[in-house]
């Protein structure tokens, strides 16, 4: 018996050790790359619903606009070959590229255009997706070249608009956008697991640039702190959103590629909540944030701080003047506490989201910072589900650290969500000069005034410390040396088709 | 006392978990750095007099960390533990020493718990309350009270019709007197070893809960998360993660010896 | 065969404790899945049309007698994060997690079963006390701990595999059941280690009673002794100690799947309970407990078989 069971054992052992001789990892193959990402797509396939960040940065690759961003942050004719504007604004008539297709097969026909915008415009009955589609007054066909979009006021950033993922243009005769993605992008949709990967294609009959690398796996990434090991054991081939600290965890296989987030994150205070309410402890939390210190301990140095809503990348708006208001000064933060009655400091939760580590390593520096001003800090991780409904739909939190991003590219973007009645000010920051000012910088047509107003806008919240704006977060792009090529984007967003083989 | 002093293993364990103790308790009281404390000129320091073990990726000193960590993790296990024992004793007395429909109905609802894997209920219970010590200490004294109330009740089967459980009944003792201080005393010695290894249960569900993030929350040092932090520190700093895994071993083991010591009593 | 169906009932019952305990938890669970599926810019009329569709209005008793009796006949739900049903999601996970699972128990029962009987054997030899004191530290290594250790000799010193290079079963068997041995090694060893340690102390407490001294005395030879009529006996505490390592290994399975981002039940549990993906947390833990209770029946039942003394 007792052999028996040694025997067993033995051709057990033989066993795996053939089956792990046997298995190929084919390294050196360069039609194929395995991207991570830190999230799964949570929201459905259906481009004009994506929410989340994450969910666009992948489906970037998927779907397109009648305009597409373009690396330098102006934007490009993607499905439209050209447009025109009439003078007065409130009207756009684009010409559609001939020869685009659908991942299925079928050329993208003027009554798709139609059907997608109106879609996202919640012409059918459905909330408009995107905020500024709301001026959408009419999708007309003048023939099968020929859209004509109508508005009900002039508007001269609707080109931006029409180029983000949430804009794609759909096959109307797709009934389940849910769950079945056709889009019109470089790479095709195959097959997603959750919780494990998505896996693309590149598509042959793409009108632009072919992709250069066939095959494509995004593979979810849950964990951070595995991250490193995954890169240097080669089941990872790319990863775009790591801190320095990380990269620097990685031999010299790796291609490292320098650039940033393009996100503001800031310490967001509830202006709603108590101590927050009263802008001089909001004023005095600005002075006792030591936003070097963060960048310094957290970020290995790499970072750029920020003083309002607006990231660097957006320079016809930002303003780096407004990173000076509030100097790291602990004696004037126990001044201003004293002043609005603190004088022996609080306590606070700041609520984070544990599956983005860059915002809970803040979190853990700032609440040593607070510290020496007598705040007593406290963490809250929360799952990123919970985080969107409760600290951004609901509004139930007392600080919370996160990154924004613009979803286009525009100042309004922005800072649409400080107006008081915006459904994205989960800040409740409040302020009737903020909010007639933002009425004036979206309905002129005149880009220095519009220019002006946005600028005023920034400093208002800089002014009355809306929040704690710390910095727009460095990002390190870690590409295996097989391949080369990678290219940023001002914003949020993965563009494989720019990536090739190594030569 | 001489048997104990002879019993090997007791004696190694007491040993081994004495100078655990003594490492956490200080930890509470004084520790070489502010185990929170950031020092940007220090970070991923290298092992020196100044720092023992080195600093992490904060420049925070990882041996004032592990040993304030340690501390937390104690106390965590320590709680559960208690809870664990409290609720159970009760449980496993009543069921024990009554029987009947309401020994079925307990015991069906102590079968309920353990048909889960102690994690996946520990979990359910944290996404009910919430992260954080001392709900860790709540979901996992909640989790583990059926094995304890499972051996009471067993030892509270055998005992309850014994000569001298009847004759204390017959001279008058209260129900509560026979079963708390007539049985109980004669399920010490099962109740301690189980102890011993309850004790070792919480600490490897504690760590890995904490590893899975749900368990002590940042920027409280606690000996999980700190060994899930530093994975990423492998190749650069394998004595981070092999300090941290070193004294989890000795916590266990140390428990692991007494509690054979004390079978063999 | 009246003790197999007093055991059965007794599993029913069981189970309808657990599905009711677990779907009461999910109601009072913190949190809205409309709001989380629709996302940050859902208005309240949204989230209020999107409720009733989902049919979260009704009362609750309702919902788990509908829930449960479709969850007997196979009708899991959809899945509110994917919209793609429960069981085809679970499906695919399954066998990852029971392979898991299988591959670590029958390493535990392979290695541990012949090592206690070595260990018994020859008590008094010095491998065995090298091996004792071996198995001591090994049962106070947590899994996930080893399994950091084995990523890193294994896997990033030795290359001997990829971590984090998971592959599906669908597209090479061979593979994937290669990515899970290590994994399976790092949940089996503490396990291994007390499994050796109750079977040798069962082993050596057996044979110190009368029947053993009465067998010796008639001339059988040790081995004969033991495989005879020691290891029966000694056996029973074994079994009963597989089978609640069963659900620890399961359990154990959630935890090591994160250490080597294997996409099996564990890692889509912990997601969609902390997205409130209410049917698909609903059913997996539902799917493990019933697995669990299911298995401790048939260990009740072996339990009758080896040793036919055994109080109802």
């Amino acid at each position: 018996m007792k052999k028996k069971f040694a025997l067993i054992l033995l051709v057990l052992l033989t066993l795996t050790i053939v089956l792990g001789a046997c298995s190929s990892t084919g390294k050196g193959d360069s039609s194929k790359i395995t991207i991570g990402i830190a999230q799964d797509l949570e929201d459905s396939l259906d481009p004009h619903r994506a929410v989340a960040a994450g969910t666009k940065e992948v489906l970037f690759n998927v779907y397109e606009g009648l305009m597409k961003p373009a690396p330098d942050g102006s934007v490009i004719p993607a499905v439209a070959e050209k447009f025109e504007v009439s003078q007065d604004g409130k009207e756009y008539t684009f010409t559609l590229r001939e020869g685009v297709k659908f991942h299925n097969g079928d050329p993208v026909k003027a009554s798709d255009v139609k059907y997608s915008i109106e879609k996202i415009a919640g012409m059918m009955g459905d909330k408009p997706r995107i905020s500024a589609f709301s001026l959408i007054e009419a999708v007309n066909i003048e023939d099968e070249k020929t859209i004509v979009i109508k508005l009900s006021e002039p508007n001269m950033e609707l080109p931006y608009h029409l180029a983000m993922t949430n804009a794609a243009i759909i096959p109307e005769s797709n009934k389940t956008p849910d769950t079945v993605a056709i889009g019109t992008g470089p790479y095709k949709f195959v097959s997603r697991s959750p919780q494990e990967n998505i896996v693309m294609e590149s598509f042959d009959d793409y009108w632009g640039d072919k992709p250069f690398i066939k095959d494509v796996i995004f593979k979810i990434e849950a964990n951070a702190d595995t991250l490193v090991m995954d890169l240097m054991g080669g089941s990872l081939d790319m990863f775009k959103h790591m801190t320095k600290t990380q990269v620097d965890q990685l031999d010299d296989n790796f291609r490292i590629y320098e650039g940033t987030a393009n996100l503001v994150q800031a310490l967001y205070l509830n202006n709603k909540e108590k101590p927050f309410d009263d802008i001089r402890v909001r004023q005095a939390m600005c002075y006792a944030t030591d936003k070097e210190g963060v960048i310094k301990l957290a970020f290995d140095g790499k970072g750029v701080p920020i003083g309002s809503a607006v990231i660097p990348a957006f320079k016809k708006y930002y303003m780096p003047e407004l990173n000076d208001v509030y100097t790291y000064d602990v004696e004037k933060a126990k001044e201003l506490l004293k002043e609005a009655g603190y004088e022996n400091g609080f306590n606070m939760t700041i609520t984070v989201p544990s599956n983005y580590d860059p915002h809970v390593k803040t979190a853990e520096v700032l609440v040593e910072q607070y510290k020496k001003v007598g705040i007593n800090a406290k963490l809250e991780l929360v799952e990123w589900n919970s985080w969107l409904s409760d600290v951004y739909g609901d509004r139930k939190h007392q600080s919370t650290i996160v990154g924004t991003d613009p979803s286009s590219m525009t100042a309004r973007a922005m800072l649409e969500r400080y107006v008081s009645d915006s459904g994205k000010n989960f800040v409740n920051f409040s302020d009737e000069r903020y909010d007639e000012i933002f009425k004036k910088a979206i309905s002129t047509v005149d880009d220095e005034e519009s220019t002006i107003c946005y600028k005023q806008l920034e400093t208002i919240l800089t002014e009355k410390a809306a929040s704690v704006y710390i910095q727009d977060m460095a990002e390190f792009v870690a590409l295996n040396k097989k391949f080369d090529g990678y290219t940023f984007y001002p914003m949020y967003i993965i563009d494989v088709s720019k990536i090739k083989p190594a030569s | 006392m001489e048997s104990i002093k002879k019993n090997k293993k007791l004696m190694a364990g007491i040993v081994i978990t004495s100078i655990v103790f003594i490492l956490a308790f200080t930890g509470k009281i004084y520790t070489p750095y502010d185990p929170n404390e950031m020092d940007s000129t220090a970070k991923m320091a290298s092992s020196s007099l100044e720092h023992l073990l080195g600093c992490d990726n904060f420049g925070r000193d990882i041996f004032s960390r592990v040993i304030s960590g340690l501390g937390n993790t104690m106390m965590i296990a320590l709680g559960t533990v208690g809870m664990g024992v409290a609720l159970g004793t009760i449980a496993g007395a009543v069921t024990g020493y009554y029987g009947g429909l309401l020994d079925e109905i307990l015991m069906r609802f102590n079968d309920a718990l353990l048909a889960f894997p102690s994690i996946l209920l520990a979990l359910l219970f944290i996404s009910l309350i919430g992260a954080g010590k001392y709900n860790v200490i709540l979901s996992l004294g909640i989790v583990f009270t059926p094995s304890y109330a499972r051996i009471v009740r067993s030892e509270f089967l055998r005992v309850r019709n014994l000569d001298y459980v009847s004759s204390a009944r017959l001279m008058g003792a209260s129900d509560a007197r026979v079963m708390f201080v007539h049985i109980l005393p004669n399920a010490y010695r099962v109740m301690l070893s189980t102890i011993a290894i309850g004790f070792n249960n919480a600490v490897i569900a504690e760590a890995g809960m904490s590893f899975l993030g749900i368990g002590v929350q940042p920027p409280d040092a606690s000996l999980g998360r700190m060994l899930s932090e530093a994975q990423t520190y492998l190749f650069v700093k394998p004595s981070y993660a092999f300090s941290i895994g070193l004294i989890i071993v000795l916590l266990i083991l140390g428990f692991t010896f007494i509690s054979e010591g004390l079978e063999e009593i | 065969m009246k003790y197999v169906i007093k055991k059965f009932i007794t599993m029913l019952i069981t189970v309808f404790f657990v599905s009711f305990f677990v779907f009461i938890a999910f109601q009072i669970i913190p949190g809205d899945p409309a709001t989380a599926m629709l996302g940050t810019e859902a208005t309240p009329d949204e989230v209020a049309a999107l409720r009733v569709k989902l049919g979260l209005d009704r009362p609750i008793l309702v919902r788990y007698g509908e829930w449960l009796i479709a969850f007997f006949f196979g009708d899991m739900g959809k899945s509110y994060s994917y919209g793609i049903s429960v069981k085809e999601m679970i499906g695919n996970k399954i066998p990852i997690t029971v392979t898991l699972t299988l591959m670590s128990f029958l390493m535990i029962v392979c290695v541990s079963i012949p090592l206690g009987i070595y260990l018994a054997e020859h008590k008094n030899s010095p491998i065995t006390r090298f091996i004792d004191g071996l198995n001591r530290v090994i049962m106070a290594v947590p899994a996930f701990f080893t399994g950091i250790m084995l990523t890193f000799i294994f896997g990033l010193v030795f290359r001997l595999f990829t971590p984090g290079g998971y592959v599906s079963y669908e597209r090479n068997l061979p593979d994937f059941l290669y990515y899970l041995l290590y994994p399976a090694i790092a949940i089996a060893l503490p396990k291994i280690a007390m499994t050796v340690k109750l079977l040798k102390s069962a082993l050596l407490n057996e044979a110190e009673l009368d029947y053993v001294r009465t067998a010796f005395s008639r001339g059988n030879t040790t081995r004969q002794v033991i495989y005879k009529h020691i290891l029966k006996n000694a056996l029973i505490p074994v079994i009963t100690f597989l089978g609640m390592t069963l659900s620890d290994i399961v359990a154990g399975s959630i935890i090591i799947e994160q250490v080597f981002s294997i996409p099996g039940i564990g890692r889509l549990l912990i997601t969609s309970i902390s997205n409130r993906d209410y049917p698909v947390a609903l059913s997996i833990i539902s799917m493990v407990a019933f697995i669990v209770i299911f298995i401790n029946f048939l260990v009740d039942l072996l339990y009758k078989y080896i040793d036919p003394r055994t109080e109802g």
